[in-house]
């Protein structure tokens, strides 16, 4: 208002010389329009938007050209996502596909405590849920304020559970667990991983190369909502770990480790381990150990439960060494079968040191001394050879030789060089003792004989129908069979473990008892007890070995307390195998037509 | 010349609203697929899950388990033989609902 006021006033002279009309104004002839524009304006504003375009193409082709890769990547990374693609941890089955490890979803419970809210009953239920008291969880929480895991690799049924009291600050990770269908049962063979699924024990740690899968990544597009609407690029597939597939029969697995338990419990033993070979491939059927754990829950476990006794302890073989060095005399033609030895006394004396027998049989075959499980008939057959026979064929038999076998702890077993035997020596190791071995290596030893003559290679994979197994000859054919006849004498009447005898089937094999080792001599009452055996007699189809640890009720002969166990598990797997009984089965009652003894009256 | 210019445009706007409504499609197709291929790897695993669970529960150890602890049962041998006798007993069977 007060401008136009001004300008009025400015235009007082003019209005007074012509009467002020709008149609009187000159535009043209206005003083402010009087000055002329001086060119030089007008370029200048066209040079500026000229300029203005140059810098925008220069922008656009820095852009476009210069830092094209940086803006490129500048815009991906804010729509592109990279996926991480889980890879699953391969399973591990048995020789008939039922499953002994595999990986199961578990998701894990994590909280961020300073943004967690909860009520009572939402932290009662939720304690509840995570087996735990209300107290501890709220110790859990204290623990630091940005992060701490609740619980990890619960039931996914209890992650739902807990998400679904719709607690503010409570979240969840996947993850994978191990599950391990057989339990305690197989333990010792399947071992077992750690959180983060790497193995640590037993086939998962002698497998994880092959059992663990490879993480891939996928560049994908998301939306909004975070859902993935678009792939580029090329990802990286994830790679499965591969299944492992084992010589073990879940089924003679279970039943192993049933018994070994029941004879440990019965004996008031300490521990047992059975290893049950097939005669046929050297695949290992079975191999249980008791005392043993479950592998999903490993609080509070000992040394003694995790170890694998069958692989990793060693022991003197005792006994079962004599079919060994009766062998090789058979072989060598130094006796025969039926070649009488004298025993009687039943002691001898080599060196100033004294053998003997646990009770004098005077003159025995060379199969009775097997049967009777003479030390003085082993002894004298020993004594006629060269140091370095025996040795080779120890070592042929695989004593002293680490077992080749993909397993950790698999132990070497202690056979000292020939060059160092004393003579007494020699004898003591005839009979088994000053070498040692662990129960698997045994077993394997006696594969010479339930395999003709030849040691087989163990597996604890399963071999496929077509691959043939090569053994390497130790005995011929024909030492093999003779053995084979004496070891069932053996496991006879009149031998020493008739209890191992089996209902409808033949079985050879040879206890074991020893006192245990303690510092550097024996102690007094704690024994050692086994037995290695093989059925049926004429064409063995298992190999079984069982030891009994200790056992405490007053019995410790390998034939009394180890025997048993090899009978019923042989009973069961050859039924089981479907291998025909080559025993007529005696009903235990005969009514038979004998003249009764008259009665007194 | 002008209605071929005219008739070209109109190609032309109605190619393009065609691309946008196709490459909606797509995504959202892509989307869906997506989603049915976690699910399946989801109940693959669930299966895998399954499966073992459905062996833990056929484990021998656990038959024997059970079949001790719930069902009292116990191995039979000749050493156990209960024999029973043969006696009628019509009272018992009044008081029984």
């Amino acid at each position: 208002m007060k401008f136009f006021g001004k300008r009025s006033a400015g235009n007082g002279n003019a209005s007074r010389q012509a009467p002020p009309t709008v149609r009187s104004v000159m535009y043209s002839t206005s003083p402010l329009l009087a000055s002329k524009t001086p060119p030089w304006r007008s370029k200048f504003l066209v040079g500026l938007v000229g300029l203005g375009f140059l810098v925008l193409v220069g922008r656009a082709g820095y852009v476009q050209i210069i830092g094209n890769d940086f803006f490129l990547k500048q815009g991906e990374i804010r729509y592109a996502r990279t996926l991480d693609l889980a890879a699953s941890r391969g399973r591990i089955i048995d020789r008939n596909g039922q499953l002994l490890a595999v990986s199961v979803p578990a998701p894990s419970l994590w909280a961020i405590p300073k943004e967690f809210q909860a009520d009572r009953s939402q932290r009662q239920k939720l304690a509840r849920l995570l087996g735990m008291s209300v107290a501890e969880l709220a110790g859990r929480l204290d623990d630091s304020p940005n992060y701490v895991w609740l619980r990890r690799q619960v039931d996914e049924q209890v992650a739902r559970d807990a998400m679904a009291l719709d607690i503010k600050g409570l979240f969840q990770t996947r993850e994978f667990r191990r599950d391990y269908p057989y339990r305690e049962a197989a333990a010792h063979v399947v071992g077992f991983t750690s959180t983060e699924e790497r193995g640590q024990e037993g086939i998962e740690l002698a497998f994880q190369k092959e059992l663990e899968g490879h993480k891939g990544t996928r560049r994908v597009v998301k939306n909004r909502l975070g859902g993935v609407v678009e792939e580029f690029g090329e990802g990286v597939p994830p790679i499965d770990g591969r299944d492992i597939e084992l010589s073990i029969d879940a089924t003679y697995q279970s039943l192993a480790y049933q018994r070994i338990r029941d004879a440990v419990a019965e004996h008031k033993a300490k521990a047992g381990s059975v290893v049950m070979l097939d005669a046929q491939t050297g695949q290992v059927l079975a191999l249980a150990n008791y005392p043993s754990y479950v592998p999903g829950d490993r609080r509070n476990l000992t040394g003694g439960q995790l170890r694998n006794r069958a692989l990793t302890d060693v022991f003197e073989p005792g006994s079962t060494m004599k079919p060994f060095v009766v062998s090789l005399a058979l072989e060598t033609g130094r006796v025969n079968r039926n070649t009488v030895i004298q025993t009687a006394p039943g002691r001898m004396t080599i060196q100033g040191a004294t053998i003997s027998d646990s009770h004098p049989h005077g003159a025995l075959t060379v199969a009775e001394v097997i049967q009777k499980s003479s030390n003085i008939g082993t002894v004298k057959m020993a004594m006629q050879m060269q140091p370095r026979e025996m040795w080779e064929i120890f070592s042929q038999a695989g004593f002293g030789q680490r077992p080749q076998i993909n397993f950790p702890g698999a132990v070497t077993g202690r056979l000292r060089p020939y060059k160092s035997w004393r003579p007494i020596e020699q004898a003591t190791m005839s009979y088994g003792y000053g070498l040692s071995t662990s129960l698997f290596q045994l077993a394997r030893a006696y594969t010479v004989f339930a395999h003709d003559g030849e040691i087989l290679p163990v597996s604890l994979v399963k071999k496929g129908p077509g691959e043939s197994v090569a053994g390497v000859r130790v005995f011929s054919k024909q030492t093999a069979q003779t053995m084979r006849e004496m070891l069932q004498m053996a496991a006879g009447p009149g031998g020493t473990a008739p209890k191992a005898q089996v209902m409808g089937y033949s079985v050879g094999g040879k206890s074991g008892t020893a006192h245990k080792q303690e510092g550097k001599g024996y102690a007094d009452k704690k024994y050692r007890s086994w037995f290695v055996g093989m059925a049926p007699i004429d064409h063995p189809r298992v190999v079984v070995a069982v030891m009994v640890d200790e056992p405490g009720d007053g019995k410790y002969f390998g034939g009394d307390v180890a025997g048993p166990v090899f009978s019923d598990l042989v009973q069961k797997t050859l039924r089981s195998m479907g291998v025909a009984p080559d025993l007529d089965v005696r009903p235990q009652i005969v009514a038979q037509n004998i003249p009764a003894v008259e009665e007194s009256f | 010349m002008t209605r071929l210019s005219v008739v070209l445009l109109l190609a032309l706007i109605g190619s393009s609203m065609y691309l946008v409504r196709v490459s909606y499609d797509a995504r959202r197709l892509f989307n869906e697929l997506d989603r049915a291929q976690s699910e399946a790897r989801r109940l693959e695993v669930e299966h895998e899950r399954l499966k073992s669970e459905k062996q833990s529960q056929a484990t021998p150890l656990r038959v024997e388990r059970v079949a001790r602890d719930k069902l009292a049962m116990r191995a039979a041998t000749p050493a156990v033989t209960q024999y029973v006798a043969y006696a009628p007993a019509p009272a018992a069977s009044k008081e029984a609902p």
